[in-house]
């Protein structure tokens, strides 16, 4: 450090202060799992190696999904089109791993590439429209949760795809000690989310156009690009989640995934993403993805019923988002 | 340094003694968290009078008006209104107390009517709950009219309206309920001279039904014309409470920073007229501008060029034409000789000019992001590699261009929404300092920036020209641009209505050409 006319202020306790408050957030909801974990461990099986195995293998398709989702929402937009868009990414690539006379592995292959282009396909369309019409994301993506489910129901005639190789499927149930491998492919799409986010200039601006597009458009950056590339990200990890989802339950049908953008958005909110954009974290969206898996399993658990487990989940997610006004005030005093 | 504490100089006037004050304020305190937002104020207010509220950003105007208008509750201190304890816990407490605000944001309905606006608080009604519009236009009506805005519908809405309108909105709004207590911060910021001028007389008119007035300003001319007295704030203390008559602008200044301002204020510049053209427009013309002609000037480099005009004369909307904010309808635009069209704010700024905008908050900042990141917005490509940020180089070069521009502020990473105004201005310059422009346009460089700021940011726009840059500076404060400009260019109707050279630099003769068009139009 040669900066010798710095008029710094009393710099070290402040310094220790922000990095505390920025640690707060994701430490406060890492503290509610932590917190769900315990209480859950007093039930029988909740921490056998096989429950464990089961809430993991839970939580993996609505991690995926919800890791787009924080991308979006970061923006401050909305991707209620992920389930039905999953479903369209499935049936495509379903088609494609069941077409007759290919080797399985040249199948599997290109299932996933075709499910992944499927997913960028509609992203792309998601983003397009809503960036260049500035039309609210809630809306484009509404439109497109109907295209797509209806694409899906018109491309299979309505019938289930099942029979994919046995090597996929095996693939599917693998465990590393217990943990799934589904899971870990979940956990490597996490570091990757919060390296583009945190590390790359890409992330930088995506967090600058949530929080302020015009100050962003006016420092030089091009917010169209970014707000369709958000969207593309988020089709992809939709095209990833189909090919997991085929590969834990052997089908692929366009009916399936109802609901999950519902879900997704819950664990990126619990995970303390603004839903204004420009605040959050992919780590966060991790967290927020476990409470509800950890929640859903830990209540069956308990001998609730799935109707409780729903009431319940919809409670902590408005609590989540009332706990994050609390926090907000925190920092901002 | 030195501070001269000249607390409590003039102590209340012989009047006072006779005058039972309407609301006194003493020992008021409040602390947001580890903050302390005021720190002991003491205000009384009489019938009648005008009493102006001064000082610099964060030294606690805000805070006091908002305690006393119900918004946030006092931590300690005693408030009395008309003699009895006042202890309001929302907007609507001090309402009925009869305290009327106008406050420095707007907090107009846009998409209602004028009348629904100014009504909005009691709404006439018909039975079943219905709306009498009849009764509330004939009202909006009277209330328009009353502060001499005949010429607006009362039926637009609101977002239909210039800043300058929407200003008087608001205050016809005010003072649509029982007023004991009228408090206006910054009622001036965006109104022009003849605005400000409307303003007073109605200010006038309201003190001469007893109705006692708190004034908040930064511009101590109009403290001097329309106050009776004038107390002044500094770090969250009362320091001083004078009869207007009996203190000086230097005296009031020195209370406020607490220290003696540096001359930087009157420094005169050297003219230097031999730089090379580095922006030259010719009939550049922005979509909102009825003229066909445009504006066309040269701006050399080493000049700093003012632009003056009143409110929507089109001055803003020239600075966003030339960067590319807003493409320009018709019209050339050469920089170094060469023509350009920038089709993005992207490709002006890769062409090495910088745009400081009006608004810092909507515009200019990213506000819940760091210091650091602020500054680098403009210029990511310096702080990282293939697309990868280098933390560590950003930082650097924020404590560098802080240092430069003699930031005040605690860490790098801290919020900037944590800065006084004028440090977040300041920000916003190191923004673009980053990028090394040659062209900086700024618009309002000073808006709500204390005056020892002010100072110091005039300093640094000075010492830019002299190392060649060329700067295009917007400002509705002439004394601003006279102190700082090589040459003013005056805007009316989106036009350049004349030109006025250093030597004969005057208020007069810039307003003259500012209101050129206007008094034209008067004729019709």
């Amino acid at each position: 450090m040669d900066t010798t006319d710095l008029t710094t202020a009393p710099a070290g306790s402040k310094t220790i202060a922000t990095t505390t408050k920025t640690v707060l957030r994701e430490a406060g909801i890492g503290i509610a799992l932590i917190a769900l974990i315990i209480v859950f461990s007093f039930t029988p099986h909740f921490l056998s190696s096989s429950n464990v195995t089961n809430i993991l293998t839970q939580v993996t398709i609505n991690l995926v999904l919800s890791i787009g989702m924080t991308f979006v929402i970061l923006i401050g937009g909305i991707d209620l089109s992920v389930g039905s868009v999953l479903s369209f990414c499935a049936v495509v690539a379903g088609t494609v791993m069941t077409l007759p006379g290919l080797d399985p592995a040249v199948a599997v292959f290109l299932a996933t590439i075709s499910a992944i282009v499927a997913g960028i396909g509609f992203g792309l369309l998601n983003g397009l429209i809503s960036a260049w019409w500035a039309i609210p994301s809630f809306i484009v993506t509404l439109g497109t949760l109907n295209i797509a489910r209806g694409a899906a129901l018109q491309v299979t005639n309505a019938s289930t795809i099942y029979s994919f190789p046995a090597a996929f499927n095996a693939f599917g149930s693998q465990t590393f000690y217990g943990i799934p491998l589904l899971f870990l492919i979940a956990l490597v799409l996490v570091a990757i989310g919060w390296f583009v986010l945190t590390k790359t200039v890409f992330g930088r601006v995506l967090y600058g156009i949530g929080n302020n597009e015009e100050a962003a458009r006016l420092a030089g950056h091009n917010v169209f690009f970014y707000k369709v590339a958000a969207f593309t990200i988020c089709g992809v990890l939709v095209g990833i989640g189909a090919i997991i989802y085929m590969a834990r339950l052997n089908i692929a049908s366009p009916i399936i995934g109802i609901g999950f953008e519902l879900n997704a958005i819950a664990a990126v909110i619990i995970g303390g993403t603004s839903l204004s954009g420009g605040r959050g974290s992919v780590v966060g969206t991790l967290l927020g993805a476990c409470i509800i898996g950890v929640l859903a399993n830990g209540l069956i658990l308990l001998g609730l019923s799935d109707f409780m487990r729903q009431m319940i989940t919809g409670f902590v997610i408005i609590l989540a988002v009332i706990l994050d006004k609390y926090r907000e005030r925190l920092t901002k005093a | 340094m030195e501070n001269t504490e000249t607390a409590g100089a003039s102590a209340p006037a012989p009047a006072g003694a006779v005058v039972e004050p309407v609301l006194e304020l003493s020992g008021v305190k409040k602390r947001f968290g580890g903050v302390v937002a005021l720190n002991g104020v003491s205000f009384s207010l009489r019938p009648g009078e005008v009493h102006a509220l001064v000082g610099e950003n964060g030294a606690g105007k805000s805070t006091l008006i908002k305690i006393l208008c119900g918004i946030i509750q006092r931590d300690a201190g005693s408030i009395t209104l008309g003699g009895e304890a006042y202890d309001p816990h929302t907007p609507g407490d001090a309402k009925k107390a009869g305290i009327q605000v106008v406050h420095q944001e707007f907090n107009l309905l846009p998409y209602l009517s004028v009348a629904e606006n100014i009504c909005f608080e009691d709404m006439p009604r018909k039975a079943f709950g219905m709306v009498d519009f009849r009764t509330l236009y004939e009202k909006a009506r009277k209330a328009l009219d009353a502060i001499g805005l005949g010429d607006v519908d009362v039926r637009r809405p609101v977002e239909s309206l210039g800043v300058a309108h929407r200003q008087l909105v608001e205050i016809a709004r005010a003072l649509m309920g029982e007023s004991r207590i009228l408090i206006l911060d910054e009622p001036t910021a965006t109104l022009t001279a003849r605005e400000t001028e409307r303003l007073f007389q109605i200010i006038a008119a309201l003190k001469a039904k007893g109705v006692a007035v708190v004034f908040v300003s930064h511009h101590l001319n109009e403290v001097f014309s329309i106050c009776d007295r004038v107390t002044v704030l500094r770090n969250g203390e009362s320091v001083m409470t004078a009869d207007i008559a009996a203190t000086t602008t230097d005296q009031l200044v020195t209370n406020m920073v607490g220290r003696q301002l540096a001359a930087a204020m009157a420094a005169s510049r050297d003219l230097d007229t031999g730089g090379r053209t580095a922006l030259s427009l010719r009939n550049l013309r922005h979509p909102a501008s009825p003229h066909a002609e445009g504006v066309s000037f040269d701006l050399r480099y080493g000049e700093i060029l003012g632009i003056a005009g009143l409110v929507g004369s089109g001055r803003t909307e020239l600075l966003r034409s030339i960067f590319a904010a807003d493409l320009p309808l018709s019209g050339t635009l050469e920089r170094d000789g060469q023509p350009r069209r920038y089709s993005n704010p992207k490709q002006a700024i890769r062409d090495g000019i910088g745009f400081v905008t009006e608004d810092r908050k909507e515009e200019g900042l990213i506000l819940d992001m760091a210091i650091a990141a602020n500054v680098t917005l403009a210029s990511l490509r310096k702080v990282s590699r293939l697309g990868l940020l280098n933390k560590r180089e950003e930082t650097r070069l924020a404590q560098q261009l802080g240092g430069e521009i003699k930031l005040k502020y605690g860490n790098t990473a801290d919020p900037v929404s944590t800065l006084s105004g004028g440090n977040q201005q300041k920000v916003v310059l190191a923004k673009w300092l980053a990028n090394n422009p040659k062209i900086l346009l700024l618009d309002e460089p000073t808006r709500g920036v204390d005056v020892g700021a002010k100072a110091e940011i005039y300093a640094l726009l000075r010492g830019l020209s002299e190392k060649g840059l060329a700067l295009l500076i917007v400002s509705s404060e002439l004394p601003e641009l006279i102190t700082l400009s090589d040459r003013i260019l005056v805007m009316s109707k989106h036009r350049i209505a004349g030109e006025v050279a250093r030597e004969d630099f005057s208020e007069e003769r810039i307003l003259n050409f500012a209101y050129k068009d206007e008094r034209n139009h008067g004729h019709h």
